[in-house]
């Protein structure tokens, strides 16, 4: 069961060229595939805009203006034109491991050596305007060449890392893994919550176990984790 | 044929309605499953007829993959190239990439094969959260009869015992990883926030606002793109399993989409992270799940000889989206519920304690549009109201914490502190799956599960926040595991006797040998693995 499309009426619209007819009623993945057209790549979580990964240039009859949007979520449309954004990988430059940030009176300088292409920027404005998400990626971008890691980073807060900022970017800056890394280093160098490290404290005196007597006599019950 | 309320009539009635009753109270909750819930409808469950699980219960759509040849034979491998690994992970969601971080850690090449890209996956849309006993008036102990009472006391102890032991740990190695998590103020030191789940004694969800899944993810994919011993293909399909004259699992055959090409892995040891079955569509149900999960590796490990359990048992949430019809299955967050949202019928009234199991709201939403309370939204389909006006009304604010929610709204063109949602159960998760110990090996030697392709944590029914917990408990488990198998002997042969044994069975059995699987695509894509294989590029 794709949907159930609201009604027998048809639409018309154009596939990368082709024309083809489906149902009302339905997204433009599902009126492709109801057009019986194969298409499973370019497909990810079909309808909560979580993972970027069905983007479709679309015009619509009544607009010249064509526009990036998520096929899985979009309601197909008469004499639409949709053509498919190919998700491309790109071959990113910057390598680093997270665990070689040890210590935040370096760390600083490590994001600015792992990403030197940051300091490049020519503010073309690419990145931004390349958002889905309206990212001030920019803007990102300046704060963590400047040393603020942790600001560049909240702002890519709702980044869904589809990586049209590094498509788009002709200095090769790769701006949502840069913020990437802003973030992720603030996070692993930084936090430490009260909870849970009172509670990880306990575990590893070895204070709290778990109490059944129906728990097998020769299993390890628990504590044994894989360390860290 | 069904009835209902048409959709003007309920608007009406939503409309008029004064203060809300108390829903009445559902004083036979076992009736209410036996007659409303899909898993307790005798037609969608058979008894399996081959295979190590033969004689027991399963659902009938997941029972006829099971029962299913191959979609190779021996021809299509000759002259295949061969790579060779240490660890082959199948599936690169949050299990997925934590098995392939561990691995790598512990020294290992690992290898990842997965469907669509890198991430894709159920957990990049996990709203809610994960559960992880930090608070101070909580416990390992109470997580764990907490589990073990929503599960209906099916779960392996042993296994909930480890997970929920894991749990702390678990967030500590994600913070390690850079995830961020929800605190209670600015510092660094200040507490990480809780939330209670349903069926929770304490709180004891650690969220990131209403997209925790999507931070885990975003993170995780990171770790595994810079880990240098870790190499991943794309659009890479597994189509079967490889195994040695022993029986034990030494790699697979994967599909390459876009070259159209099949591949020989040859490895120490196998991790599958395929995920669920959302998108089988059981029973008829709209699902929430992500394109990926068709249960390839529930079929291709039970083909191997692989124990499974539970496989009469699945989650559907209440609170799928029932129009628009290009929507339907999306999930609207239990945060709305849990924040005191009301479900209303087609007259206007509550009918159900909106928080109690989400077993038992499902099965009386189902009732009340099986008989006739229902709205109509489409050809023979129904929903019921989630009130969201009524709860910005009593709560004021409160929407405006639900980032995800308000998304969906937008997409169903209205503000929902002015319109309700329209929702019918949606099949969320598969409960059970394939047989594992504490390090996810499978009955397979070589063979490893981890995620929502095994079986054993969560009983017949799942807690909000622990699927996030047994992705990283068991995903980092079954790495560090498989990853000690490189020390073993290399298999000499790589064969696909296993296939070629169970298409005897299937004949003896009088089945139909030309039902194939695993489906890798939701049929509705229009994918044939064989017209797809022959055509020329």
């Amino acid at each position: 069961m794709v949907a159930s499309p609201q009604s027998d009426s048809a639409i018309r619209f154009e596939v990368e060229g082709r024309t083809v007819t489906a149902p009302t009623g339905l997204s433009i993945i599902q009126a492709v595939w109801e057009a019986g057209i194969t298409l499973v790549e370019g497909i990810g979580c079909l309808g909560q805009g979580a993972c970027g990964s069905c983007r479709v240039f679309v015009r619509r009859s009544d607009e010249s203006e064509v526009r990036l949007m998520l096929a899985c979520e979009t309601l197909a449309e008469d004499g639409m034109q949709v053509s498919f954004a190919h998700f491309i990988e790109p071959q990113l430059r910057q390598r680093y491991q997270l665990e070689d940030f040890q210590d935040t009176w370096s760390a600083v300088r490590q994001v600015a050596e792992t990403f030197p292409e940051a300091a490049e920027c020519r503010h073309c404005g690419g990145c931004d305007e390349s958002c889905p998400r309206d990212i001030s990626v920019e803007e990102g971008v300046k704060l963590a060449a400047g040393g603020k890691v942790q600001k560049a980073g909240a702002l890519f807060d709702e980044c869904i890392m589809c990586n049209l900022c590094t498509l788009a970017c002709p200095e090769y800056i790769a701006p949502n893994h840069l913020a990437q890394l802003c973030r992720r280093a603030s996070s692993a160098l930084l936090m430490r919550p009260a909870n849970l490290m009172q509670r990880l404290t306990e575990l590893e005196r070895g204070e709290l176990v778990i109490e059944d007597a129906a728990l097998e006599e020769n299993a390890d019950p628990g504590g044994g984790g894989p360390s860290s | 044929m069904k009835v209902g309320i048409p959709r003007e009539e309920a608007w009406a009635n939503f409309q008029g309605a004064g203060p809300r009753d108390a829903p009445p109270r559902i004083e036979d909750v076992e009736g209410l499953l036996d007659e409303h819930h899909p898993d307790r409808d005798p037609a969608s469950v058979v008894d399996l007829p081959v295979g190590v699980n033969a004689g027991d219960r399963c659902q009938a759509h997941v029972a006829a993959l099971l029962q299913s040849n191959a979609l190779i034979d021996e021809v299509d491998l000759a002259g295949v190239p061969v790579t060779e690994t240490d660890v082959l992970i199948i599936g690169s969601g949050g299990a997925g990439c934590a098995a392939a971080l561990e691995a790598g850690e512990a020294g290992a090449r690992v290898l990842m094969a997965t469907k669509l890209r890198l991430g894709d996956s159920n957990t990049v849309m996990a709203e809610g959260g994960i559960q992880a006993a930090v608070g101070r008036d909580d416990s390992p102990q109470a997580h764990y009869e907490d589990s073990l009472k929503a599960g209906h006391h099916a779960a392996e102890r042993q296994l909930v015992a480890q997970m929920v032991m894991d749990g702390p740990p678990s967030i500590r190695w994600l913070i390690q990883q850079g995830m961020k998590f929800d605190q209670e103020g600015e510092s660094p030191f200040d507490d990480l926030v809780l939330k209670r789940p349903g069926g929770a004694s304490a709180p004891r969800i650690l969220s990131y606002g209403d997209f925790t899944g999507l931070e885990m993810m975003r993170v995780l994919r990171e770790a595994v793109r810079n880990h240098p011993a870790i190499e991943v293909w794309r659009s890479a399909p597994v189509v079967e399993l490889l195994s040695d004259e022993r029986g034990h699992c030494v790699g697979a055959v994967i599909y390459d989409v876009s070259r159209r090409e099949l591949k020989l892995v040859r490895a120490s040891a196998v991790i599958l992270a395929t995920g669920g079955t959302g998108r089988l569509h059981l029973n008829g149900f709209p699902t929430s799940n992500h394109f990926g999960a068709t249960g390839d590796g529930l079929v291709m490990a039970y083909r191997l000889g692989a124990k499974l359990r539970e496989l009469d048992s699945f989650q559907y949430h209440p609170t799928g989206l029932a129009s628009p019809s290009h929507l339907v299955g999306a999930l609207v967050s239990e945060a709305a519920r849990s924040a005191g949202a009301h479900l209303l019928n087609g007259l206007g009234h509550r009918f159900v304690d909106e928080l109690l199991p989400r077993d038992v709201v499902s099965a009386a939403i189902i009732r009340e549009c099986a008989e006739g309370r229902g709205v109509i939204t489409g050809t023979d389909s129904y929903g019921v109201f989630l009130d969201t006006p009524g709860l910005e009304r009593e709560h004021p604010g409160t929407l405006a914490g639900f980032g995800a929610l308000r998304h969906l709204a937008e997409k169903c063109g209205g503000d929902p502190a002015e319109v309700p949602f329209l929702v019918y159960p949606t099949l969320h998760y598969q409960n059970g799956g394939i047989v594992i110990d504490g390090n996810g090996a499978t009955t397979v030697p070589g063979l490893f599960s981890a995620g929502e392709s095994s079986g054993g944590v969560h009983g017949r029914n799942r807690l909000m926040g622990n699927a996030l917990l047994e992705i990283i408990s068991f995903g980092r488990r079954a790495g560090r595991e498989a990853a000690t198998f490189r020390q073993r002997p290399r298999a000499k042969k790589l064969t696909i006797e296993h296939v070629h044994q169970r298409q005897r069975e299937l004949m003896r059995a009088g089945l139909d040998l030309e039902n194939r699987a695993p489906l890798l695509f939701p049929g509705y894509a229009n994918f044939r693995f064989r017209d797809h294989l022959a055509a020329q590029l």
